[in-house]
């Protein structure tokens, strides 16, 4: 790379030579989280985006499809609270199907547990990549 | 509804998934991808094997 042309990916990378700092751009932990993959390929990791996102999305489709229950908090409940954060991990996934009406969950349904073990599984695997994206973005991983 | 079909195919999610956040190289990842696949695959079945006589 010619010397002083910085692509986007250097530009998001926090350097302890360029600032002294050693946190992720908050901005950049926000939008991995929002849309699953997108963190790695601000950061040029094409491959683990793609994968990352694919299996993001395709554990919370398959959630929505056995009528699992997108988790809100409930007063006098304290584990909805952790099921929220579990599924809050999906980040922009679980505002849409909000805001579509889907992810009521039917309690009747058979696949109604599995459904929510897989939302929960695709929102914290969300939130592995965003810490993923953080140890990147720090230099503290390839 | 196939209970081993969705027990398969979350198992081949998360064992995917941790293969590429922590191993960077080809032969490491499917490695480690059937590795987990199989403990995932093989433990539940032994679990529900083993949870067969309980009410």
């Amino acid at each position: 790379m010619e010397r002083g042309s910085r692509t986007m990916s250097d530009s998001l990378r926090s350097s302890d030579k360029d600032s002294g700092e050693t946190s992720a751009p908050f901005g950049l932990l926000v939008i991995a989280w929002l849309v699953p993959g997108l963190g790695h390929l601000l950061l040029g990791r094409r491959v683990r985006a793609a994968v990352f996102a694919g299996v993001v999305v395709a554990a919370f489709l398959t959630g929505l499809a056995l009528s699992g229950e997108l988790a809100v908090p409930r007063a006098g409940n304290p584990l909805s609270w952790i099921a929220t954060f579990g599924c809050l991990g999906n980040g922009g996934l679980y505002f849409i199907a909000k805001l579509l009406g889907f992810g009521q969950g039917d309690p009747t349904a058979v696949g109604f547990l599995y459904g929510k073990t897989f939302l929960y599984t695709g929102g914290l695997m969300n939130l592995l990549c965003v810490l993923d994206v953080s140890d990147i973005a720090r230099g503290e991983k390839d | 509804m196939d209970h081993l079909l969705l027990l398969l195919w979350h198992a081949l999610l998360v064992s995917i998934f941790f293969a590429f956040l922590w191993r960077t190289d080809g032969p490491a990842r499917r490695g480690l991808f059937l590795k987990t696949f199989l403990i995932m695959v093989l433990g539940g079945l032994a679990l529900g094997w083993l949870m067969y006589p309980v009410p």
